[in-house]
């Protein structure tokens, strides 16, 4: 579903990403975890583009989202076989991240939109549905977090808890197929933390593809198929959660999990 | 002396408002001052819009590139030089053209001019709106353009209006130079001429009398202003 290969990332002089590849299967719920500033929303975030990694590449399904590696493809010898290659793989990155749903730990609903005017903006610009269509969906999708009647108010007046609910229902509204949550429940108060981790629970039964950061380590277990420890930019460990809480390998995911759990 | 510009104040004052010649010279005054002013307020608020969105627009291509140039090149040399010279070149140079509307070469001097201050309160706007909203409507798949206009430009115009209010505020005032070019007849000129020897041989009665047209035009912005911030706010509050 999402491919990440041999991605590298730097911030002027500061290297964030050492060449992580990742394959994320339809379906897969994959957790990744990593002590603070270790490169964890930076490597999500390359996964949709809002970073652009310098070298390496970023499949959804069998297209290309980010420019052709050249060391990843030794047969496309000129300049002009890879922009053929591009040509014939590439995706227009919006039509890319209208796939991918990004839940972001501030939040981010749009403070001028009601909570209507968010969940119908994106899918009614992008024409992906008729506005009656947005409309009943979102109403649909209102009723099952149970806050259909908030439809009408401004974001300023909700609860965290509330807004990244709603910020959960505004990506589903765009049906992608695979939801990015960069620590969904870190800017909550602890009484509203409960709230988004039961909705993110009901959403991994329904199948869909979920690549998580969270600190959340009891959620992580519950949920994953995978978890990954990323650490200095590179991927140290990854297992199935049985394993990698009662197994781990690797001596910095040993400290880390002695400190958190 | 004094007591004498005093005694005179009042009789002066009756003098104009009864005056219907005098009257008509000072609502003619009134037109010439708001026509200038708001025609600048236009051009002002759409330049400056325009170079906004150049400064902010995250450049890439070469053409993006010249006009970057060419927005900070003007906003520098326009907040740079006085506005008196600013006009002069405006008229007699680059509008050294005989016959040539005045209220046109003024309009475009103020409004070139309060374009460069409106471009700076508006990039600062642009640039208050917390990045997280760019970043969303990016993510949900929208492209700079619709994202900027859409969801970060409604919410800056909300930061900005009152930078914007003050600039208005400042080009009202500013339009009192106009006369040094000649050919409009705007407030503080029809104020001078009231004051001639050939009407009524002073000018304080005259000049206060404009003074409150000023303060009447500011004040009554300033309201209006205030009106839409409350507006605006709605969406903080509801
Ligand atoms: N836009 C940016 N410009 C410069 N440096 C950045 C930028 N974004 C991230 N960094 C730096 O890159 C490093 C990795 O950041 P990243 O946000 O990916 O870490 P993280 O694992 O998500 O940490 P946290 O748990 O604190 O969220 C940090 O040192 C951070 O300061
Ligand atoms: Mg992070």
């Amino acid at each position: 579903m999402i491919s990440v290969r041999n991605v590298y990332k730097k911030f002027g002089d500061l290297s964030v990403l050492n060449g992580v590849s990742l394959d994320i299967l339809a379906g897969e719920k994959v957790v990744i975890i990593g002590p603070s500033g270790s490169g964890k929303s930076t490597l999500l975030r390359c996964m949709n583009l809002l970073e652009v990694p310098e070298k390496g590449e970023v499949w959804l399904d069998d297209q290309i989202l980010t420019e052709v590696d050249p060391d990843l493809h030794p047969e496309l010898q000129t300049k002009a076989d890879r922009k053929a290659f591009k040509k014939q793989y590439g995706i227009d990155i919006n039509h890319g991240r209208a796939k991918m749903g990004m839940v972001f730990q501030h939040f981010n609903l749009f403070n001028n939109l009601t909570v209507m005017g968010n969940m119908i903006l994106a899918p009614v610009e992008l024409k992906l549905k008729t506005k009656e269509q947005a409309i009943k969906d979102a109403e649909t999708l209102l009723s099952r977090i149970g806050l259909l009647d908030k439809k009408d108010v401004y974001p300023a007046t909700l609860s965290g808890g509330q807004k990244q609910r709603i910020a959960i229902a505004r990506a589903l509204n765009m049906d992608p197929k695979a939801l990015l949550f960069d620590e969904p429940t870190s800017a909550l108060d602890p009484e509203m933390v409960g709230e988004v981790l039961e909705l993110m629970k009901d959403l991994a039964n329904d199948g869909i593809t979920m690549v998580i950061v969270t600190h959340e380590m009891g959620f992580a277990k519950e949920i994953a198929n995978r978890v990954i420890f990323i650490d200095e930019g590179v991927i140290k460990e990854e297992s199935a959660p049985a394993e990698f809480f009662t197994n781990p390998k690797d001596a910095r995911l040993k400290e880390f999990l002695n400190k958190v759990l | 002396m004094l007591y004498n510009l005093n005694a005179g104040l009042w009789q002066n004052c009756v003098k104009i408002f009864t005056s219907k010649e005098y009257m008509n010279m000072l609502f003619e005054g009134l037109g010439c001052t708001l026509l200038i002013s708001f025609g600048a307020a236009i051009v002002g608020v759409l330049l400056g819009t325009l170079v906004a969105i150049v400064k902010i627009i995250p450049s890439k291509g070469p053409l993006m590139k010249v006009l970057n140039v060419i927005c900070d090149v003007y906003t520098t040399v326009i907040r740079g030089t006085p506005m008196a010279l600013q006009l002069f070149i405006m008229a007699f140079v680059i509008f050294a053209i005989r016959g040539f509307p005045m209220e046109i070469v003024a309009i475009l001097a103020f409004g070139i001019n309060s374009g460069a201050y409106v471009s700076e309160s508006i990039r600062a706007g642009i640039l208050s709106v917390d990045i997280g909203q760019t970043e969303a409507g990016r993510a949900l798949g929208l492209p700079y353009s619709k994202t900027i206009f859409k969801i970060v430009i409604p919410q800056a115009i909300k930061n900005v209006i009152p930078a914007i209010g003050n600039e208005l505020i400042a080009l009202i005032k500013e339009t009192s130079i106009v006369s040094m070019v000649g050919g409009l007849y705007d407030l503080t000129l029809v104020a001078k001429i009231l004051g001639g020897g050939d009407k009524l041989a002073s000018f304080l009665a005259p000049m206060t009398v404009v003074a409150l047209f000023y303060l009447a035009i500011v004040y009554l912005l300033t309201f209006v202003i205030k009106l839409i911030e409350r507006r605006l706010r709605a969406s903080d509050k509801r």
